[in-house]
């Protein structure tokens, strides 16, 4: 009897006692990997580089808050009184410390920098291949601080021992506060890294929707201009004008290419674009959705800029004379697939107009007006058949600003150019745009984007920017 | 292997007593005369001896005795029985119900079942019957006021929505505060499992008629043995089983309506007449601003554009409409005493008000009892529910139909002139953002389907009479089938062509105990033995996720909406997310004469949400109990009829806060580019994250008077929880915005007071009355460098309750000119119209320092009234948007009627802002201040019941009725508030965090379905 009790004592204890396995509560994700094994071979490398370029094209970055302030908070395009309630505050010039805006670009733009460093500073065995997304991890680093830069520093060529944003090149960790670089260390950084991109990479990419090196390089040529560094600039642009193989657009293409929402293999004017498709895209939040009336449609053209186009312009035709909420409006059309289910509109970065907008114009600077006009002309040749410029010294720099201001209306560059050039932004009375202020003097302490009040919060080696 | 140690330690224990029962055995076992159902924990006597026992948890006891020897049988809410002991040797024994208070008397925490004497935790039982019927979605909502400690509140209206459950105050920082929910045994995935729905609830599927009892588990010596899930205490729901006796058949049925609970008077929209008020006020204050002069608005052209003129509807209306509720339920209950089965079928259907928003429910329920043999027995249950819902959007959706209610200006007109809904989207009197409500509601879809089993299997083995085996399996089977339509005319769709979404989710969760039981009677000690139980338990937690998106349907074909009709696929994905625990557990528990009880449990768990450096935590309890009614010297005094103290301490943990994988440093897939695959490092992750730990200490007393007529339940608890999981921000420069740490502590100390009486008991007349009070108070004690932070509109600061409403201080309108102002800091000395020059200001807590409920009912002969009460006092609460509904700065939206109040002429004494369109102080009037919080304490009429049982009438005893019960029944027919500015209802709880900004809604109103009021009638039939 009593060893029939240890019998079952023992069937019962061996059932308590039977455990699992260590194994079982190790449970591996399914979609993710342990970041110290995450790039291992030269494939692992090129998923990073599309998780980068996803990064980048967030609506809080290229995606939309970046090409949208360069134009609102400029004076191609202001909300209409009848809108989503979107950028308000950019359209009135009314943005405090913990504007949406203003926290969106850094903190995401600082999350795209954590993606091109982790590529960067990852060593694999040399090869064309990992050139090609190293290369295109440095450009898009300096891509990404060059816009930084501008938003929420004192352009360079005001002062380069102003502020800048702070460098991080590697992950140190959660709890890292660096403090602001300088501006012109930041600057620095850029071209080197630039440098660095136009070294390693090959000179074709797949499509416009990846990088090659003359990407870096033109990239380097807008970063020469914005720093003031026209002799550099001018170089820069002429290495992509005279060895980069792109063809500009012609105005017979014209319309075609700005309907066209995917890439294009064949340099034909973009240098790179980041890819939105009918599944990956930024929905509702999407820059197209913002411009388009079959989206929100809230931002609208500026009366003056729709009255530089001439007549003959073809660039005239990427905006509608139509309405909105019954009343006359300048609907912006250049991002039109915003209702297409096949494909959405790409993301221009860098084309080659700009290139040749900056190499004339630094060429102009430089005071070699011949090859300035040569250049400009060249271009407006393409755009409007009416319309050749012959003027010299500053009217020519300003005919320049003029048709680049044309040229990459509401591609997010507009702010820029009056920024480093430092002058008064007029904007027009618009009958019916929101609230918003005609008259943004160069002192005016809102033309430096406040440092993020999540980022103040916690890093206290940051500065904030004056006045905010 | 600690748990080998555990076992050998345990069998030694047993070899060493397991000589037993020298003279002749009586066994027996003891149930209840009502209901046939076992008592555990009955003591008994031999009489004149200090021999006793009491009886297990099947009812069953063993006793040495000879013949002639008298055994008196005591427990409490029973009267006494004495019996002889006769020639045989095997005795039933039923018990007779005493008049005195039913409840709580036996305290089943899911591991072990005990006497409430025996029991040394804070725990309390609803019995199941208390809220038969209510016409709720969800248990939950009925248990709202009726346990101290357990604070519940909705934050939609939508039937079948999630619910924010506290016990004992917040338990944790991060997502989840939520208990842990144990269904017959199993640990249950709760809350929201959805995807795409507006709001779910897991526990919407269980019938509130299938419950046999509801026990919270409240202090540390009650929830320790759920060691890393433990802390934010334990809802344990028992359901119905089978008794032996006659077969009893029921049917209830009830039908009613829900209609709109009164809006307040400071959230009614604006009409149509003050919104063009408002509007043309707003556009001439603009243009007369000087530095406007350049760009004025054409007022008769707006006006003409806006149609202030022309045709209004009123939107609050026409999104709202009484609906229908109704319940029917079967049930059986019979057996014998080899097998007993309870069978429950159910149907339940509510309509919210807002269109859109509704839930119908089908459930099933069989439990079933057998006896194989002497030493075997067998348990099986299974709970099957079927749930549908359809969930309109909430917060800033523009397809809320709520957000639509109080955005949609007047004159955006709903119908064309034909009647048909208006569709157009271009032109102010039409929908160029928000969308039309109405035609949303029509050809729009946001539905769940979630579809439950839970099924368990307990297998009983008494290898002999002191020693116990109980092998348990469980499974927690739930199917999402979740579906979104958005038609490709107005709405979220527009510029698809159409678009639609199928979710499918399974969360298959499996659990299994093995668990060794050991009674050891103290030998030569009478009435002193020691209760053992060794176990293991292993649980499985595996999801599926199922994802599609397509685009582009057919355009004139409003029902096909299957995605098969798409012509363009956007989403196919699939994926898993499973977690583990495995656990180890003892629990033992020394009675001496249920005098003085001595219990501990301890658990060591380990689980797949650990950090790597973290695997697993050990969670240990002790409680004592003192039952002062048993001492001699009790008997002396007149005036308690019964005493117990009762004190714990221990240590839990809590994981849900845990995500599956949040812990590993990652990089995660799927953010694709160009079509191809991509990797991004997005998951900052931290090895060394554990489970949160609470240590709990708990002094308790329960006193009865007039032979427990009236009862008292006293609870003191000082709850330190450290390890928190904050979220703490980072430097947005690493890429990242916070880590989870456990990095904080904080306090939850607090009084709980219940108690029931009877306070007339006549013949004819009785008056039931209960009444229960909970104070906490919650203090941050330890954050990282003692550095406070800021969690959205909360400051975390050492010292202040956690949810501290972090604001700027509103300081009323400037007479002079019509501005907002602030105090420019906390002295209240300055003021300024600079939004971004006043400072923030710790004050206000989200959090209800006190709440409770208090409930009555009267019978007269056959009819009953009941009424339930619940109130809740001491948060402010936030109106998430009032910078769209307040001022002129979103002009284009409709506003609260209450900005009437605005300041218009110099001098003017007001507390609402000049309206100018773009708004006044650089357009941040409306902004986030201390304007936007209100007092949240309110009283609310939560149950009001009057119904009529016609006993005894004889043609229904013709037709075989037994019981026939007729009643009317009001829900949420009255709510007091105490803040006259309050635009909404102050029930607004907790939501998740929002996954882009990291901030956690709380105390906030977000649009949300408002809740309802019903009225319904039953009918409650027994066969």
């Amino acid at each position: 009897m009593k060893i029939n009790k240890f019998i079952y004592v023992l069937i019962a204890g061996a059932v308590v006692s039977t455990s699992c396995k260590k194994s079982f509560l190790d449970q591996k994700p399914p979609a993710a990997v342990n970041i110290g094994d995450a790039i291992k071979t030269e494939s692992d490398m090129s998923d990073a580089v599309n998780g980068m370029f996803n990064a980048s094209r967030s609506s809080s970055l290229f995606g939309r808050d970046i090409p949208v302030l360069g134009d609102v908070l400029a004076d191609n395009a202001y909300i209409s009184s009848s809108n989503s309630g979107r950028y308000l505050q950019e359209n009135n010039y009314t943005y405090i410390v913990t504007n949406a805006e203003a926290n969106n670009i850094w903190s995401q733009g600082y999350y795209t920098i954590l993606q091109a460093n982790r590529i960067i500073n990852t060593a694999l065995p040399t090869s064309t291949a990992v050139g090609l997304y190293k290369g295109e991890a440095y450009t898009t680093r300096a891509l990404v601080y060059l816009q930084l830069a501008n938003f929420y520093s004192t352009p360079y060529t005001v002062n380069p021992g102003a502020d800048g944003v702070p460098l991080v090149t590697g992950y140190q960790g959660a709890y890292t506060k660096p403090s602001r670089s300088k501006l012109a260390d930041v600057y620095a950084k850029i071209i080197s890294d630039l440098d660095s991109a136009y070294a390693i990479m090959p000179p074709t990419a797949t499509s416009s929707e990846y990088m090659n090196k003359y990407a870096a390089k033109a990239l380097q040529a807008r970063a020469y201009l914005y720093k003031g560094d026209y002799a550099n600039a001018r170089d820069a642009a002429l290495e992509v004008v005279n060895k980069g193989g792109y063809t500009l657009l012609t105005a017979a293409g014209f319309a075609a290419y700005w309907t066209n929402p995917g890439p294009v293999t064949n340099k034909q004017e973009t240098i790179f674009e980041l890819a939105l498709t009918n599944i990956t895209n930024n929905g509702t939040a999407g820059l197209d959705y913002i411009y388009n009336p079959a989206g929100y449609g809230d931002i609208l053209s500026t009366d003056p800029l729709y009255n530089l186009y001439s007549a003959t312009d073809v660039r005239k035709s990427l905006i509608i004379n139509g309405k909105r909420s019954g009343a006359q409006a300048y609907i912006v059309n250049k991002y039109s697939n915003v209702s297409n289910p096949n494909d959405r509109d790409d993301l221009k970065i860098l084309r080659y107009s700009e290139v040749l907008l900056t190499l004339a114009e630094s060429y102009a600077r430089l005071g070699d007006m011949v090859n300035a006009l040569k250049y400009l002309n060249q271009l407006v040749a393409q755009r409007d058949p009416s319309l050749v410029y012959a003027s010299t010294g500053d009217q020519l720099i300003s005919d320049i600003l003029t048709e680049r201001r044309k040229e990459l209306a509401f591609e997010g560059l507009r702010f820029f150019d009056l920024k480093r050039t430092n002058v008064t932004i007029n904007r027009p009375v618009e009958a019916n745009s929101a609230p918003s202020i005609t008259t943004i003097a160069t002192d005016n302490f809102r033309r430096l984007l406040p440092i993020p009040q999540a980022e103040t919060d916690v890093n206290k080696s940051i500065t904030q920017n004056p006045n905010y | 292997m600690k748990k080998k140690l555990l076992l050998f330690f345990v069998l030694s224990i047993i070899s060493l007593n397991s000589i037993f029962a020298q003279s002749r055995k009586i066994t027996g076992r003891v149930t209840g005369a009502d209901d046939g159902q076992p008592l555990p924990g009955v003591s008994i006597k031999i009489q004149g001896s200090d021999r006793g026992t009491q009886t297990d948890a099947d009812g069953k006891f063993s006793i040495a005795g000879v013949a002639g020897e008298k055994l008196v049988f005591t427990f409490i809410g029973y009267t006494a029985q004495v019996l002889t002991i006769e020639g045989n040797a095997n005795y039933s024994v039923k018990l007779k119900s005493d008049t005195r208070l039913l409840t709580e008397v036996v305290v089943s925490d899911g591991y072990v079942t005990r006497a409430k004497k025996a029991y040394t935790g804070a725990a309390a039982t609803v019995n199941g019957r208390e809220n038969e019927n209510k016409p709720f979605s969800t248990p939950l909502q009925a248990l709202q006021g009726e346990v101290a400690g357990l604070n519940i509140s909705q934050n939609s209206g939508q039937p079948g929505a999630n619910m924010q459950v506290r016990i004992r105050g917040i338990g944790s920082i991060g997502a989840d505060s939520n208990p842990l929910y144990v269904v017959d045994g199993m640990i249950i995935n709760s809350g929201d499992l959805s995807r795409l729905s507006t709001t779910t609830n897991v526990l919407a599927g269980i019938n509130q008629n299938d419950i046999e009892s509801v026990t919270v588990l409240k202090d540390a010596s009650a929830t320790a043995i759920y060691g890393s899930r433990g802390s934010n205490g334990v809802i344990v729901i028992t359901t119905k089983k089978g008794k032996s006796g006659k077969t009893q058949v029921r049917f209830d049925a009830e039908m009613g309506s829900t209609s709109n609970l009164s809006l307040p008077d400071a959230g009614k929209p604006a009409t149509a007449d003050q919104y063009r008020t408002l509007f043309l006020e707003g556009l001439n204050n603009y243009n007369q601003i000087p530095a406007n002069a350049k760009s004025q608005f054409d007022v008769p052209q707006t006006t003409t554009s806006y149609g202030l003129n022309g045709k209004s509807n009123n939107w609050y209306d026409l999104v709202t409409k009484n609906g229908k509720q109704q319940q029917y339920n079967v049930s059986l209950n019979g057996g014998n005493e080899m097998t007993r089965i309870f069978a429950s079928t159910g149907y339940f259907k509510q309509e919210a008000t807002t269109v859109g928003s509704n839930l119908k429910r089908i459930t099933g329920l069989l439990n079933i009892d057998h006896t194989i043999s002497k030493r075997f027995s067998l348990g099986i249950g299974l709970n099957f529910s079927n749930v549908n819902q359809n969930t309109p959007s909430n917060g800033g959706g523009f397809a809320n139909p709520i957000l639509s209610a109080y955005f949609l200006r007047p004159f955006q007109l709903a119908y064309n002139d034909d009647g048909s809904l208006n569709s157009t989207r271009t032109g102010n009197t039409n929908f160029p953002s928000v969308y039309n409500p109405l035609y949303i509601a029509q050809n729009d879809k946001k539905t769940d389907s979630q579809t439950r089993v839970l099924g368990n299997a307990t297998l009983k083995w008494n290898i002999w009479d002191e020693l116990k085996y109980t092998s348990y399996v469980s499974i927690d089977y739930n199917v999402l089938e979740e579906r979104q339509f958005n038609n490709a005319i107005m709405g979220d769709g527009r510029t698809s062509g159409g678009r639609g979404y199928d979710y499918y989710t399974r969360a298959f969760n499996w659990l299994t105990r093995n668990q060794l039981s050991y009674r050891w009677n103290v030998p030569n000690i009478s009435d002193f033995y020691v209760d053992a139980n060794v176990g293991y338990e292993a649980q499985k937690s595996r999801a599926y996720f199922i994802t599609s998106n397509s685009n582009l349907y057919p355009a004139t074909q409003p029902l096909l909406t299957n995605s098969i009709n798409a012509s363009t696929p956007i989403a196919g994905n699939a994926n898993t997310s499973d977690y583990t625990y495995d656990a180890v557990f003892a629990i033992v528990s020394a009675n001496y004469k249920n005098k003085y009880v001595l219990s501990g449990s301890f658990r060591r768990d380990g689980s797949s949400r650990f950090g790597s450096s973290q695997a697993f935590g050990n969670f240990p309890s002790v409680g004592v109990a003192w039952n002062v009614d048993q001492e001699s010297f009790f008997a002396v005094q007149k005036i308690l009829s019964s005493a117990k103290l009762r004190a714990s301490y221990g240590l839990t943990g809590n994981s849900a806060g845990l995500s599956n994988y949040g812990w590993r440093p990652t990089a995660g897939y799927g953010v694709n580019y160009a079509g191809s695959p991509g990797q991004n490092f997005n998951n900052i992750g931290n090895v060394n994250l554990g489970w949160e730990t609470a240590k709990q200490l708990d002094i308790g007393v329960d006193f009865g008077f007039f032979n427990d007529r009236l009862t008292f339940v006293v609870d003191y608890y000082n709850k330190n929880i450290d390890k928190l999981i904050l979220l703490n921000p980072v430097s947005l420069t690493t890429g990242f915005s916070n880590i989870n740490q456990n990095i904080g502590a904080m306090t939850n100390k607090g009084f709980e007071f219940a108690v029931k009486g009877i306070p007339v008991k006549t013949k004819d007349f009785t008056w039931t009355t209960s009444f229960n009070l909970s104070l906490n108070k919650n203090k941050v004690t330890q954050l990282v460098n003692h550095a406070p932070f800021l969690n959205g509109n909360f400051q975390v600061q050492e010292g202040k309750p956690f949810y501290t409403w972090y604001a700027r201080q509103y300081a009323g309108v400037d007479p002079a000119n019509g501005d907002a102002l602030w105090y420019t800091d906390g002295t209240k000395t300055a003021t300024t119209n600079d939004y971004t020059k006043a400072q923030r200001v710790a004050g206000k807590q989200a959090d209800p320092k006190a709440f409770g409920g208090f409930n009555n009912t009267f019978s007269y002969k056959g009819i009953t009234l009941s009424a339930d009460i619940y109130y809740n006092y001491g948060n402010y609460i936030q109106d998430a948007w009032a910078q769209y509904l307040n001022d002129g700065t979103q002009y284009t939206f409709n506003k609260y009627a209450s900005n009437m109040n605005r300041w218009t002429t110099p001098g003017q004494i007001t507390d609402v802002p000049k309206y100018v369109v773009g708004g006044v102080n650089n357009g941040q009037s409306s902004s986030f201040s201390s304007r936007f919080l209100y007092k949240g304490d309110y009283i609310r009429l939560r149950n009001l019941t009057i119904g009529y049982d016609f006993k005894d009438l004889a043609f229904l005893k013709k037709l075989g009725i037994s019981k026939l019960y007729l009643y009317g029944r009001g829900t949420n027919l009255w709510t007091k508030t105490y803040d006259k500015r309050l635009p909404f209802d102050p029930e607004v709880g907790a939501l998740v965090n929002n996954a882009t900004t990291n901030q956690i809604l709380y105390g906030v109103s977000n649009l949300e379905v408002p809740q309802v009021k019903t009225y319904t009638i039953g009918l409650n039939v027994g066969l």
